[in-house]
């Protein structure tokens, strides 16, 4: 066996306890040597003092009652010494940081802009002429500037592996940039295929810890959500997929631009179930979520907060989707956003298609 | 002369054993005695039963955090709810620990106990005041366990909003418990401030004041003035929950980041109430088992108050990805900086202090070992978030989480237990186990070390915090660190089991078991009533010259050479030369 092979061995072996995740944008680069130099830095400062502080431990160790060998109470000199040396290396720190910092904060003239709306508990991101969804799509060595508002509370989006993070403060808007440095893969369609079939006869919303990439087949870099936000905090993540060319990612926006001709509205209600943030709060299974479960939802009667009932009809459910807090069903929070102004006629229409094929009712009025 | 030995031709000054009646805690008796007792030291062992309480249901929270994360889905709650059990467990593990267990655990615990003693006087200068503090700190721990038992508490500790303005979890109450054990600390640090400044007896000049001293009225000097701007936070916060008064609300023209400043000014600071009496118990430590003189007082002594000073000063750096303007940004990161210098110093001279001094490696000062280790990794890793291109990458993450338990559990928790470990032989007059000590020493040291580190590795990989769930890359580390808080809690547990065996089966305690010079080491173990039987000789607290081990029976004495007061035959009443003349 090669050397270098038992070498890339070792890399494969160690990579679960890597410090860093992959690099993926050129703040990485500089981010992860200033972090290096620091440990470094500190290193050196730290195995002396801790070689000196165990060494004394033992070498003075002295029985009970034996005098100090010296009282010695100060010397200036030694001590002006080593508070002024550090203070070398602080500033050396805290200058190299701040410079790094504002190249993080300005974003590049003609940089592309990505409105990003983050809620309890997801992500929609807005590309353009009606186009939203969780993903966040970007182009390879193009500047992107994410322009950020919440809907709620503070939520933080961080790319661990762009090193960028950034607070979302609601009743303001918050402003991120990066260049991603590394394309996305594609996996091969008979993957991708398998997986597909997989979750559909499953009945699951995909799972992107399962199967590592998208379900368009693209591998993917993580996105959480990194200030405390709720309930679901845990699970506000999503993903990042940068393309290689302008062509793939206008290929992939389109395919999500709206209904397709030829594909009927309940098929297409599933998709914005997945993509528009639905699946993380209202199970298919009749589980009980942040939201009622949309399992056998449409026609049934439910409580109301008030305390009265209301049938989920075509109404209830429309004015649901854009005045959430307006009629909340017993038992649950009005923790919902609107999406109001994010769904068009047809997007809601799909979406009540998708959950008449969920109830009995539903059904038997096809 | 042989190590230990008593020299020819001095007198020994100790002040032996106390008799049944005369120390404080046999001198009345009764329930009654003790709820309505004005004596700082029953409130000290009163105040230190209410924090080992509080910690020990914080830990054990801990313990069922870190088992739930031991696999990536959650271990111990299932199903719709467990997100909520989850988000609830940490914000109160967070809660308790900061405001009912590491704020008071030294200046109210130990502080009560010590303060007065050290000093040579009597009592505290606001006895009642001090009471009064005691049971203010009850009722906030009522408001926190109240807030559990009704709909429990889901904001994290530092209650942001506007998350904690619209949660319908018991936010009211929680804060109104930490209302009130603001007051309980505003009273405790008046005191000390009145009494270090008017009770000092003849002799006890500021720089003849142990350095536990130095950093107890630096700690009360933050206590004073920065707890009132939490209080008037919280009520602020209240007032928005219930009239939606529009000042941190969004929704009603509010800015969210006005309540992180509001928050900060008083939680930074808060900080240094944590640390800055551990690093008064450590100077003290160290310097007495080394039986050696502190090296470098005067730049202890100064390096506390500028930590108090620069700690108002800092509060910004918890915001630097909130969206402050740039230049703000810079300069919180700038002045960040400038605390770590004070910092290093005190390690430096801890180091510099053991130098050829003569050292015993007793419990107290294998926690005072473990401390430096810990709390410099602590320090050193504030550098990583001080600096801020990496703080972008590493705020709310798991670093952030190591480097805080490293500063606050290595730091404050090992210095609170190596100080309880000191002068439990004075407060109780008893000796416990020294091998039990030391190996619970070294068990908390291996488990907190193995529940800690790899939560750096964690966060530097991007694993954000207060996360219920986790990607199943992360398992590994997640599960070392559970098995490492596993051991920690051994260790804690030995060290329980040890202190009270003590009480039961230890020795009897002599007056001074370590050989330290401070006038505690100056009255009977455990103290009389009013701390001294005669009026304690001000010294140098670092002087060790004259405190010799008299092995015959097992104690440190202190030693004063043999002076001849008068003459044993009186003179005649004609002298000598006078006589000859005539």
């Amino acid at each position: 066996m090669k050397l270098t092979n038992a070498f890339s061995l070792v890399g494969d072996y160690a990579e679960p306890y890597a410090w860093f995740p992959e690099s993926a944008s050129t703040f990485s680069e500089t981010n992860d040597w200033l972090y290096n130099w620091i440990t470094y830095t500190c290193v050196v400062f730290f195995v002396p003092i801790m070689c000196a502080l165990f060494y004394f431990a033992v070498k003075y160790r002295k029985p009970k009652g034996a005098k100090a060998e010296s009282n010695v109470s100060h010397n200036t000199v030694l001590e002006l010494t080593w508070s002024i040396v550090p203070s070398f290396f602080l500033v050396g720190m805290f200058v190299m940081g701040a410079r790094a910092y504002l190249d993080m904060r300005d974003a590049p003239e003609g940089a592309n802009e990505v409105n990003v709306q983050a809620f309890k508990w997801g992500w929609t991101i807005d590309y353009g002429s009606g186009v939203f969804h969780p993903e966040l799509h970007l182009l390879l060595d193009e500047p992107v500037k994410l322009s950020m508002r919440s809907t709620d509370v503070i939520h933080s989006l961080y790319i661990p592996a762009f090193r960028a993070k950034k607070d979302i403060v609601p009743g303001r808007y918050n402003f991120m940039w990066f260049k991603p440095t590394v394309a996305s893969e594609k996996v091969s369609d008979e993957e991708l295929a398998a997986a597909t079939k997989q979750t559909k006869e499953r009945g699951e919303s995909w799972s992107y810890d399962d199967h590592q990439f998208t379900p368009d087949g693209y591998r993917f870099f993580d996105l959480y959500c990194a200030e405390y936000c709720g309930t679901n905090h845990s699970e506000m993540q999503t993903v990042v997929v940068v393309h290689e060319t302008l062509e793939d990612l206008n290929a992939w926006i389109k395919k999500y631009s709206a209904r397709p001709t030829g594909v009927d509205p309940a098929t297409y209600g599933a998709t914005l179930y997945n993509n528009r943030g639905c699946a993380g709060c209202h199970s298919l299974d009749g589980s009980k979520r942040v939201g009622p479960s949309f399992q056998g939802l449409y026609g049934r009667p439910e409580e109301m907060v008030t305390g009265e009932s209301i049938k989920a009809d075509e109404n209830y459910i429309r004015e649901s989707i854009l005045y959430p807090k307006e009629k909340v069903v017993a038992g649950y929070q009005p923790v919902m956003p609107s999406y109001k102004g994010q769904l068009s006629d047809d997007d809601i229409y799909s979406i009540v298609e998708y959950l008449k094929t969920l109830s009995t009712t539903g059904a038997a009025t096809k | 002369m042989s190590a230990g030995s008593i020299p020819k031709g001095s007198v020994v000054r100790d002040p032996g054993y106390p008799t049944a009646s005369e120390n404080y805690l046999t001198n009345s008796k009764g329930v009654l005695s003790w709820i309505f007792t004005l004596d700082h030291k029953r409130i000290g062992v009163m105040y230190l039963v209410g924090v080992t309480c509080a910690f020990a249901f914080a830990g054990l929270l801990a313990l069922l955090i870190r088992l739930h994360l031991f696999q990536p889905d959650g271990m111990i709650f299932k199903g719709a709810e467990a997100n909520n059990y989850y988000n609830q467990l940490f914000t109160l593990h967070g809660a308790v620990m900061v405001f009912l267990f590491i704020i008071p655990s030294i200046p109210a615990a130990l502080g009560n106990f010590l303060v007065p003693v050290m000093l040579g006087a009597k009592d505290v200068a606001f006895p009642r005041l001090n009471l009064c503090s005691f049971y203010l700190w009850c009722a906030g721990a009522m408001f926190f366990i109240g807030a559990l038992f009704s709909t429990g508490l889901d904001t994290g500790w530092t209650f942001y909003t506007p998350y904690s303005t619209t949660t319908d979890t018991s936010v009211i109450a929680a804060t109104m418990g930490a209302f009130i054990l603001g007051f309980s600390s505003i009273f405790t640090g008046l005191n000390f401030i009145v009494t270090i400044n008017t009770m000092r007896p003849p002799g006890m000049t500021w720089f003849r004041m142990p350095l536990f001293l130095w950093a107890t009225y630096s700690t009360s000097i933050i206590q004073v003035l920065a707890t009132p701007v939490l209080g008037i936070t919280l009520l602020l916060l209240i007032a928005e929950r219930t009239m939606h008064i529009g000042i941190f609300d969004p929704e009603f023209n509010g800015d969210p980041v006005t309540y992180q400043h509001f928050f900060w000014f008083y939680s930074h600071p808060a900080v240094y109430i944590m640390i800055l009496p551990a690093f008064g118990v450590i100077s003290d430590l160290i310097s007495v088992h080394s039986h050696k003189r502190i090296f470098g007082y005067r730049f202890i002594a100064y390096s506390s108050i500028a930590i108090a000073l620069l700690g108002f000063l800092v509060w910004g750096h918890h915001m630097f990805t909130a969206g402050m303007s740039p230049m703000t940004t810079i300069i919180f990161s700038a002045l960040t900086f400038t605390v770590s210098v004070p910092s290093a110093i005190k390690v430096f001279n801890w180091i510099a202090t053991m130098y050829k001094g003569s050292i015993s490696l007793t419990t107290p000062m294998c926690f005072a070992i473990a401390f430096i280790f810990l709390f410099t990794i602590g320090g050193l890793t504030g550098l990583h978030l001080g600096t801020l291109a990496t703080d972008m990458h590493l705020h709310d993450t798991y670093f952030v989480v190591a480097h805080f338990h490293y500063v606050m559990v290595g730091g404050t928790l090992i210095a609170f237990l190596g100080g309880v470990f000191h002068w439990w032989p004075k407060m109780f007059g008893k000796l416990y186990s020294e091998f039990g000590g030391r190996l619970s020493a070294a068990i908390i040291f291996v488990g907190f070390n193995l529940t800690f580190l790899p939560q750096f590795v964690l966060g530097s990989r991007g694993m954000p915090r207060r996360y219920a769930t986790y990607d199943p890359e992360f398992a590994y580390l997640h599960q070392m660190s559970t098995i490492g808080a596993l051991l920690l809690g051994v260790g804690l547990l030995v060290a329980l089991v040890v202190l009270l065996t003590s009480l039961v089966k230890g020795k009897k305690a002599p007056a001074n078991p370590w050989g330290g010079a401070t006038l505690e080491w100056h009255c009977t173990s455990p103290p009389p009533f009013y701390n001294f039987e005669h009026a304690p000789v001000v010294g140098d607290p670092y002087d060790f010259s004259n405190v010799e081990w008299d092995g015959a029976n097992e104690r440190y004495v202190s030693t004063e050479p043999e002076r001849k007061i008068a003459p044993s035959e009186i003179p005649d009443a004609v002298p000598a030369h006078a006589k000859d003349g005539h």
